[in-house]
This record gives structure tokens, C-alpha cells and sequence, in this order.
């Protein structure tokens, strides 16, 4: 058989084997049959040597292109097969992705903690820095430094708990009005966010301990103005952009003029519903102008400064925020209430 | 406070609907707590007349009777009440009819005769039985006056009214009456206000010669005043003053006694009565309690006096607490002939201190300890006079009593109107200033920037230019106040290291599923024993509260752990399979007080997990990642406080300080909060971490030469610690030594009893080379040569 016919008869057996090939290996094997160092294709160049030199450039060329030919029908259908093996093994490997399995629980921190950050992001955001304090107060700061002088009655308002004469579980967060004016000079921004105690007997909307946050502006020209400002950039930040104030006049010893401050209600946003007993208000927070007998007795000269204050309480914006009807659950810890949390 | 709109326009003009009245006295600082229509529920009653009334056969209560409501012809109703008498005007509920509480009455038959309404009782109206004579709850309403018949019962029974509910501001006490809060309606609306014209009959005679009054405390009784009635005609009062009483919550008892609570409530000023026949001496002595004085009270109770109690006296002793309650023996009786009026003002503080310390608070004490004004006390006593004139209940005797040694002078604030409006934060004009304090009773002086304002005798709240601020921009309207940024330095804001700890660990809490509870600062004594730990640790004697709610809320909580097993116990109860459970929160130490005399707080978390992944292993790698995270890299020691697992329990240590405590609870623990299964404990004193967290530094820069690594493992007595082990074979290891991990700990029958198989990963590597093979195999010898001397470890194949 001279050589052409051997070439040609490699050609055929490409032509023939190569479609019914099942796997990589089988092509693999073709090509250590066809080009691998024993293989026929290689036997065949190892013959040009005994050809004359007028037909080695002719037969070279022949076998070459040959070789050429049977190398690319090779790489070709091991690309194609090897494809398609992968396609086989994504489908072998195919799982019931709708099969449940435990579900990871996905932590979070308290409805009051919720709140109180959001809170303290957003005032930080405007200057404010977070101050924290005692919960077990003197009576000094609780009531005295905050105008409330032993016997007043305004202290009747705020059921406290004593520990003795001087010491009380502080009733509101106010006290740190006193300790932070007493501790730095103006200008000053804080917030005081924390417990607060109050002798109420427990009910659905009555905790004996609940959350304040506390805030103090003392500086040169501080006007109700710029406490509305104040407040109505919290609220919006809060609530968002369509919240506004009301300020309605009212009373606290450590304040003046006072004023209690209700937002937009955010259920029906002003319309009048259930929430807002129809007024379409929600009653948030009180605040006032710091009493210039405060500053006084903080050491802060009241004809140069003058500066604002607001208490804001946590449980009520938890509440509506997070739809919880009964205050009691707030303490009670139940994980089936804690794991709706995110 | 309720105040019938009706009543109030006796006093002022109220151009306004209820509501819209209401929304002005808010937004001028008057709260309005509801507005309640009394005639709610009730339609098509009339006034009707009993005509006939016969008895209906076969019943004991029924009667027959004809009605005349103004109608062309009477109508035929069965009534079975038994005050029923021809003659009568009562109210009647036509066919359609509707009474309060939804009632609807229709003509229908009862006893097969044709009934065509119903005659109503006052309870069926919802009327206070007492202002009209009935019998018990069956009978009849009677009018005691004539009316039109047919016409409508709600004007006549005052139910056309709406009574208005204010909320008064605690620094306004001047506003707890219909005078008060007539003013500041006439204040907030620009009306004008009527106050009763003052004009007494006198009727002779001399008060000097009727009583002596002596005040011997001028500073707690700064002024008393008295009037004297002769010739006293007692008896029940007239339907308007019965009415007036009854819409704010009092009884009626007789003319006198209604004339004083009258002036209450239209003036502010509580009154007393005494029969002053029964003053022995006829002398009033006003004084402190001497010591061990007691006094029987008309409620009679004996009651033992204190010398900081002001007492009012007659020749003989103490008859009546000033300003509280007072004595029996001069109360007034059907058989009291004379009367003294008294109208006082006494230190607030005293009555106070007084009503506490005996338990006692009248509408009386409640006036005075808000504070009821000296100047305008005599004008109270004035009307009570003219009342006694007007319902003729007796002689106004000449003469008034008058003891007011320091008359209080007129208080005048000088302000300035710029610093007004600075406050403000409104440009207020100075005129609109001037007019709104004039409305509210100032004497004003406007002089440039300069205004001087001579307040009013009634208002005792006031003491200085802010104030005045109030008052102004109040009635000025605080919708006038326009949001405006703060200006000025620029400040720093942000949060404080503490809260900036507590963030990092709920954030890594959170990450591994835990999830936040808040319990109660306080607790029972009762919880913290259930810990099991001896009486000697300070946590047996926390502070305690002296006015606690209950016994289990009495102390400061020195641990979160009670509250927290508790929490645990109670969701293992209610079938939660698992729960992950944090708690950030001060306890409280009155053993170590601070240089202020409180208690330390410090902040502590705690954790509590249970569930079937629950166990000391993962619970102390949480706690060792929070330490990490603060930087500080604990040792670990066995045991832990008595309320854990004796052997499963370990405390994190650094040198001396312990930072951590964890480990599974101590099942009698567990019994006693109890708890369904086991459950996990830890507690971190983060105060301390925030005390000794160490700031990130640089960041080491990664390898640049090849290490190697080499395994280990040795069989060992069961007792030996690997933490402790693992120390010494970092320390034998020397500096080459990178990281040293366990990855196994095998035990089997071919080791032998108590014995285990430990198996550890060394890596080794150099910062600036290479390292060598006989490096390593040196660091690898020394490793063994101490793990077998001092551990007895035998190297395995």
C-alpha cells in the first residue's frame, strides 16, 4: 500500500470512528493512535527519509496536511464532548433547591435599642454628641438643679422610686442636662438616651421602666426657633420629608417658655384617624426653652446663653413603629415576638 | 377639670362651637382632655302631666294613666312606677323616642292595653337622681317647676350643654376654677370677661363681737379672713346650685355648706364653715401642733399631731387641721343657729408635708398644696356673703375679719423686648406684646426696648422675663414659631466609647442569631437567692428601693443573670425549641459607691442560648470573638460562680482581671427557675473591656517566605488541659513557631483506659528567610522532649 493510500485510508478512519466516539478517553485514544509517538501518522513521517529528495517535499506536504486535517477533527470533538460530559455531570449533580431546611436566625437587637439608634444617628448627624449617666441619681440633679426644689408639687407628676432622701431612680433623663452643663462650657450638643423609672403600676400602656432620650443645646442666640428646627429635622429624618410640628404651650419646671411637641401622624399622614384620635397629630415629646434659673444653677450665665431642651420618649415610637399593643411585651423577652425582628 | 359650656358662658363670651373652642384653649396652653355632649342619646322626651291614673287589674304596680304633652288629645300610657300621681309633671318618651344608652321606645301593648310612650325616671334620663325628688330607682322624675307641656326635657334638665374636660398645667392652679379658666377663655379669644359684681347686704351688728381670731404663724397662714352668719337658715340649696355642684363631681348638703364649695369652684379658694356656737370661746387660734397633740377629724379619726402641723384651734384646743379637714365639733348640724365663714391662705409646703405625713389629701389640701393666692382671698369671702344674701340663708353680721400682716406687694418683671423676642425666636411686636399681657391682666409699660409688666394677684407661677416670653407667644401663637437650622460653632457630634462598644457587640451578636431582651432594673430578692450563692456575696445584699411596687421588684439588680435564666425558662415553656439571647444592662453596686455617694453601675452583657446547637464550646467561642474584637485575647480557667456547671464552667482571664464567665447553668439552678432543659450562661463585664480594649493597630504584612508545618500527636492522660498544654508548646516552640491548632482528640480501647489521643498542626516560619528542614525538626524536638517530661505525652506512629 504506498503511502497516499495509507493517508487516505487515515482520513476514512477519522471519518468513520470519530462520530461514534462516547467519551474524551475514546478520543484520546484515537489520537495516541493516529499522533502519538507510535502512532501511524508519526510512523509515516518516520518514512520520508527513505523517499528520493524530489518526492519528500510532495509526501511531506501531503502527510503534514493530513495531520493538520486529523488534529483539528480531534480537538474538535474533544471540545464538543467535553462539553458535553460537563452538561452531564451539571445535571447529575442537580438539587431540590426548594427543599427547607432550618432557617438561620437572623438576630436583632431590641425594638427600644432599634429606635434609640436611629435616634442617636440621626441627632450625631446634626452635631450632637451621646452623653450617658447615672440611672441611680441624686436627687440634686434629678429635681433640684432642674428647678423641682424638694416639696414642689410638681414632683407629685413623677411617681419616683428613693432609695433614701438624696437618691432616687432617676424619673427622666433631665438630670444629664444638669451634669453636662456642670461638666463642659458651651457650646453644647448633646444627647442623653437611657432608662428612666417611674412608680406606675404595670398595665398595657405604663412600664415602671422605660426609655428617654434627653437632648441639650446651650449657646449664644438659641431660640424656640431653632429648637422647631431642630426638631422638625429629626422628624423628617424620621418620618419622612411630608412630617411637620405642632408646638403646643405647656409646663416643666426646667423650661421656658415649654412646649409639647406632636408630629404629623405618621398612620395617616395629618388626615385624622384612629391612631390620632382624628386630630392627625401624635404627641412625641416635650421641650422648651431652658430656664434661665437651670442655667444659673449649672453655672452658665443666662444673660450670654441661652439653649434649648427635649425629652423624647422611646417606648411610644417603638410601640407605633413596630405595632406592639401591650407594653408588657416589650420586657417579657418571648423569642416568637423577637425573631419577626431585622 | 369638667366645666359645662353653659356655665362657662355665665362668666365670658364663647363665640365658638365646642370644638373649635376647645382646639383655641389648647394652642393657647389651657389642655382639653374630651369634650362630653350631656345630652347625648336623648330625643323626642317631653314634659307631659299626669291627668288620670287608675290601676290596671291583675297586676300589684301597673297603672293606667292619660298624659297631657300639649297635643290635642292626652295619651293613654302604662307606668309602673310607683310615684305616679295625677298632677305631676314628669318626662315623657314619645312613640320614637330615644334615651341614653341606645334605648328606643316604641308604642306597643303591655297587659294587652295600648301603651303610647313611656314616663321616664332620672336614672333612665341619666340624671343625678339627687338634683330632682324621686323614689329610689322605679320612680318617677318629678319637675319641681311648671313648663310647657310638650316641650323638650334636655334644656330643662341642662342635658343641652356640653361639658368641656381641661387638663390644667400643675404651675397653673389659678385655673382650677370657672373664674380662672373664664379669664384666660377671655385671654385667648379676646372677650371680654364678667366677674359677679361684689355687693353685700350687711345686716348689722359686729363681727368683732360675734369672734376672735389670733394667727400665732403668720409665715404658714400668711392671711385668714372670716365673716360671721346670723340667724342661719339652713335647708337645701336651689336646682342651679345643686347643678353647678353636681357637674363637678360634688353632693349637695345644704345651703351653707354648698355656698362654700361654690366659692371653690367658682374662685379657687376652699372654704370652711364652722358652727360657731360651738367654738368654744369664741376664739379661733391658728398654730403649729404642739408635740403629742392629737385631734379627732371629721371623719373621725384620731389622728397624732406633729409640731410642723398648723392646727386651728378654740379656746380649749385643737378642732380642724388648716386647710386638710375640719373638726367635728364644730361642723355644721340642722341645729347650727350661727356660722363663721373662713377663707384662708396657707403655706403650701406645710399642708403638704402635713397631708403626707397623716394620709391625707382633701379637695381642700390638693388647692392649697398647688397654692391658692392670699390677695385674693377676701373676694372669695365677699361671695360666699353675697350668696348668703342671694339664697337668703341667713344675716351677714358687719364687719369682715382681716389678718394680713404682710400684704404681698404687687410683683412687676422688667424685661427687655428684644431679648423677648431673641427667645422667642418670633419678632413679636412690641405693641401685640402689650395688648396680649393686657388681656391677660398685666398692668403694662411699654418704653423702648423696655417693658415692665405689674402681674396679676391670681397668678403665682411667674418670676421673670422668660415667662413673660411664654405668656406673649402663647397668645401670640406658637404656630407663629418658624423651623429654623441652628447656627453658630460648628460641634462635634457622634457617640461615646461605651455606646460605641455596645454596637460591636450586638453587631457580632446579632451576626450569630442572637437576639436582644430588655428586662426590669429591678428585682426580688426572692430571684436573686434562687442563684444558690452563699449570704456573704455582695449579690445577697443589693440596694434596695425604699418604695418599691412588690416584693419582686425591691432591689437594684446586682447580676443580669436572674433576668436572664428567667427569660430563658419562660420561652422553654412556651415550646420555643431554641432561643439565642442577649441582655446589655447596668447593674448596681451600693457596696462600692462612687465619690458621689451612688451606687457603681457597671454596664454587663449577658447571654443565654439554648437549644439542640447549644453547647460550651460554641457559646465560648462567641465570648472569646467579642474579647478579640475589643483585642483581648483571654486565658481560660476551669469553674466559674456556683450557679454554674462545676465542670463545665470557665472563666476568661487576663493576669488578675476577670473579663468573662460562662457555662452551662447548674441544673439545681435550672430546677429552681424552672427551666424544661439545660441552657447556657455567660456574662461579660463589658465595662471592664472598655476599660482595657486596645485601639486596632497596623496590620502585619503578609509572608513573603515559604513556612512549613509539621503534625503531632500524642497520647496523654485524660486529665492533662490542652489550653495549658498548648501554651507550653508554643513556649517550647520558640519564635519560629506561627500557629499551633488541635484538630483532633481521639479516645478508644487501644489507648487504654483514661487515656486520649491529641493531635495538633505546628506551622513554623521565618519573617526574612527560608526556613530549613533541621529548623523545624530542632523546634519539633524541643516541642516533644517538654511535652513528655512535662506531661507524660507519648508520641504516636
Amino acid at each position: 500500500m504506498n503511502i497516499f493510500q495509507t493517508l487516505q485510508d487515515i482520513e476514512n478512519q477519522v471519518k468513520e470512528e470519530l462520530p461514534g466516539l462516547g467519551s474524551t478517553a475514546a478520543v484520546e485514544t484515537l489520537r495516541l493512535r493516529l499522533l502519538g509517538k507510535k502512532g501511524e501518522l508519526t510512523a509515516l513521517m518516520k518514512t520520508l527519509g527513505s523517499l528520493t529528495p524530489e518526492e519528500r517535499p510532495k509526501v511531506g506536504a501531503q502527510i503534514n496536511q493530513v495531520r493538520e486535517w486529523v488534529t483539528q477533527r480531534l480537538d474538535e470533538a474533544a471540545l464538543a464532548m467535553q462539553a458535553r460530559e460537563r452538561e452531564e455531570s451539571l445535571r447529575r449533580e442537580t438539587i431540590d433547591v426548594t427543599e427547607p431546611r432550618d432557617p438561620l436566625p437572623v438576630g436583632s437587637a431590641h425594638p427600644i435599642t432599634l429606635v434609640m439608634n436611629e435616634l442617636v444617628d440621626c441627632f450625631t448627624g446634626l452635631g450632637f454628641e451621646v452623653m450617658e449617666g447615672p440611672e441611680v441619681e441624686l436627687d440634686h440633679y434629678n429635681f433640684e438643679l432642674m428647678n423641682l426644689p424638694k416639696n414642689h408639687p410638681a414632683r407629685d407628676a413623677q411617681d419616683t422610686f428613693y432609695m433614701d432622701d438624696n437618691i432616687v431612680l432617676r424619673t427622666h433623663t433631665s438630670p444629664m442636662q444638669a451634669r453636662a452643663m456642670l461638666t463642659r462650657k458651651p457650646p453644647i450638643r448633646i444627647i442623653c438616651p437611657g432608662r428612666v423609672y417611674r412608680a406606675d403600676e404595670v398595665d398595657a400602656t405604663h412600664s415602671p421602666v422605660f426609655h428617654q432620650m434627653e437632648g441639650l443645646v446651650v449657646d449664644e442666640h438659641v431660640s424656640m426657633a431653632n429648637l422647631r428646627g431642630t426638631l422638625e429635622a429629626f422628624a423628617k429624618r424620621l418620618y419622612g420629608q411630608d412630617i411637620t410640628t405642632r408646638f403646643r404651650p405647656s409646663f416643666f419646671p426646667f423650661t421656658e417658655p415649654s412646649a409639647e411637641v406632636d408630629l404629623t401622624c405618621v398612620a395617616c399622614r395629618g388626615k385624622g384617624c384612629r391612631i390620632c384620635k382624628g386630630t392627625g397629630w401624635i404627641e412625641v415629646l416635650g421641650s422648651g426653652m431652658v430656664n434661665p434659673k437651670v442655667l444659673e444653677m449649672c453655672g452658665i450665665d443666662s444673660n450670654k446663653y441661652s439653649g434649648f431642651a427635649f425629652g423624647i420618649g422611646l417606648e411610644r415610637i417603638a410601640m407605633q413603629r413596630y405595632g406592639i399593643r401591650d407594653m408588657r411585651l416589650l420586657y417579657e423577652g418571648d423569642v416568637r415576638l423577637l425573631s419577626q425582628l431585622r | 377639670m369638667k366645666l359645662s359650656l353653659t356655665m362657662l358662658r355665665e362668666y365670658v363670651d364663647i363665640p365658638l362651637s365646642p370644638e373649635a373652642y376647645a382646639q383655641k384653649m389648647i394652642m393657647s396652653g389651657t389642655g382639653v382632655e374630651g369634650i362630653d355632649d350631656l345630652g347625648a342619646g336623648i330625643e323626642n322626651v317631653v314634659v307631659g302631666k299626669v291627668l288620670t291614673r287608675e290601676k290596671v287589674e291583675g297586676s300589684d304596680h301597673l297603672s293606667l294613666c292619660t298624659v297631657d304633652v300639649g297635643r290635642e288629645s292626652p295619651l293613654q300610657i302604662v307606668c309602673g312606677a310607683p310615684n305616679v300621681a295625677v298632677g305631676l309633671l314628669v318626662p315623657v318618651a314619645l312613640d320614637g323616642a330615644r334615651l341614653p344608652g341606645g334605648v328606643k321606645i316604641k308604642k306597643g301593648k303591655l297587659r294587652g292595653i295600648v301603651s303610647e310612650g313611656m314616663l321616664c325616671s332620672a336614672t333612665e334620663l341619666m340624671v343625678p337622681q339627687e338634683l330632682y325628688p324621686s323614689v329610689g330607682d322605679a320612680g318617677l322624675l318629678v319637675f319641681g317647676e311648671e313648663y310647657p307641656l310638650g316641650s323638650d326635657v334636655r334644656p330643662i334638665l341642662g342635658l343641652n350643654d356640653v361639658a368641656i374636660d381641661f387638663e390644667i398645667l400643675a404651675n397653673r392652679p389659678d385655673c382650677l376654677c370657672a373664674l380662672g379658666i373664664a379669664r384666660e377663655t377671655a385671654a385667648a379669644l379676646g372677650t371680654r370677661l364678667r366677674e359677679p359684681a361684689i355687693a353685700i347686704k350687711e345686716a348689722g351688728g359686729d363681727i368683732h363681737q360675734e369672734v376672735e381670731v389670733r394667727v400665732e404663724d403668720p409665715e404658714l397662714c400668711p392671711r385668714y379672713c372670716a365673716r360671721v352668719i346670723r340667724n342661719v337658715r339652713l335647708g337645701p340649696s336651689p336646682l342651679w346650685l345643686r347643678k353647678y355642684l353636681h357637674s363637678a363631681g360634688l353632693r349637695s348638703i345644704n345651703n351653707i355648706v354648698d355656698i362654700t364649695n361654690y366659692v371653690m369652684l367658682e374662685h379657687g379658694h376652699p372654704m370652711h364653715a364652722f358652727d360657731l356656737d360651738q367654738v368654744r370661746g369664741k376664739q379661733i387660734i391658728v398654730r403649729r401642733a404642739h408635740n403629742g397633740e392629737t385631734l379627732t377629724t371629721l371623719d373621725d379619726v384620731q389622728r397624732q399631731l406633729r409640731p410642723d402641723d398648723l392646727v386651728i384651734c378654740d379656746r380649749d384646743g385643737a378642732t380642724g387641721l388648716a386647710g386638710i379637714m375640719g373638726g367635728q365639733e364644730s361642723e355644721i348640724t340642722e341645729n347650727t343657729k350661727t356660722v363663721m365663714f373662713e377663707c384662708a391662705s396657707f403655706d403650701r409646703t406645710a399642708i403638704r408635708l402635713t397631708g403626707r405625713a397623716l394620709g391625707m389629701r382633701t379637695e381642700s389640701s390638693g388647692r392649697f398644696e398647688r397654692g391658692v393666692a392670699p390677695q385674693t382671698v377676701m373676694a372669695a369671702l365677699e361671695r360666699a356673703c353675697m350668696l348668703v344674701n342671694l339664697l337668703d340663708a341667713g344675716d351677714v353680721v358687719s364687719g369682715a375679719i382681716d389678718l394680713y400682716p404682710s400684704a404681698k406687694e404687687p410683683q412687676v418683671i422688667h424685661a427687655s423686648v428684644k431679648r423677648i423676642q431673641d427667645r422667642a425666636g418670633v419678632e413679636i411686636p412690641p405693641q401685640a406684646m402689650r395688648e396680649i399681657l393686657e388681656r391677660l391682666g398685666f398692668g403694662v409699660t411699654l418704653s423702648g426696648d423696655h417693658l415692665t409688666a405689674t402681674v396679676p394677684a391670681f397668678r403665682g407661677d411667674l418670676d421673670g422675663e422668660a415667662d413673660l416670653c411664654e405668656e406673649v407667644l402663647r397668645l401670640y401663637g406658637y404656630d407663629h414659631i418658624s423651623a429654623t437650622p441652628l447656627v453658630g460653632v460648628t460641634t462635634q457630634g457622634g457617640i461615646n466609647p461605651m455606646m460605641s462598644l455596645r454596637n460591636r457587640v450586638a453587631a457580632i451578636l446579632r451576626g450569630q442569631g442572637y437576639y436582644e431582651i430588655m428586662n426590669y432594673s429591678f428585682q426580688g430578692i426572692k430571684e436573686i437567692a434562687k442563684l444558690g450563692l452563699p449570704q456573704s456575696d455582695l449579690r445577697m445584699q443589693p440596694m434596695p428601693i425604699r418604695n418599691p411596687l412588690g416584693e419582686d421588684t425591691a432591689v437594684m439588680r446586682p447580676s443580669l443573670a436572674p433576668d436572664m435564666l428567667k427569660t430563658l425558662a419562660f420561652n422553654m415553656n412556651h415550646s420555643t425549641q431554641a432561643a439565642n439571647l442577649y441582655e446589655i444592662a447596668a447593674v448596681f453596686d451600693h457596696h462600692h459607691p462612687t465619690a458621689e455617694g451612688l451606687p457603681t453601675e457597671r454596664q454587663q452583657l449577658c447571654l443565654g442560648s439554648y437549644g439542640p446547637s447549644a453547647d460550651f464550646y460554641t457559646l465560648r467561642s462567641v465570648v472569646e470573638a467579642l474579647l478579640r474584637s475589643a483585642g483581648i485575647a483571654c486565658e481560660v480557667q476551669p469553674g466559674a460562680d456556683r450557679y454554674y456547671h462545676p465542670g463545665r464552667s470557665a472563666r476568661l482571664v487576663v493576669g488578675g482581671t476577670v473579663y468573662a464567665q460562662l457555662g452551662e447553668v447548674h441544673p439545681d439552678v435550672a430546677d429552681r427557675f424552672d427551666m424544661k432543659g439545660r441552657a447556657l450562661l455567660a456574662e461579660v463585664d463589658l465595662q471592664q473591656i472598655l476599660a482595657d480594649a486596645h485601639p486596632m493597630g497596623e496590620m502585619k504584612p503578609l509572608p513573603r517566605f515559604p513556612g512549613m508545618t509539621r503534625d503531632l500527636a500524642m497520647v496523654m492522660d485524660e486529665a492533662v488541659a490542652v489550653g495549658p498544654l498548648m501554651k507550653d508548646m508554643e513556649k517550647a516552640a520558640g519564635s519560629l513557631l506561627e500557629n499551633i491548632s488541635l484538630f483532633d482528640v481521639y479516645r478508644g480501647a487501644q489507648l487504654g483506659q483514661g487515656k486520649k489521643s491529641v493531635a495538633f498542626s505546628l506551622a513554623f516560619r521565618a519573617p526574612d528567610r527560608t526556613l530549613t528542614e533541621a529548623e523545624v525538626q530542632k523546634a519539633m524536638e524541643k516541642v516533644q522532649k517538654m511535652c513528655g517530661e512535662k506531661y507524660q505525652a507519648v508520641i504516636r506512629a
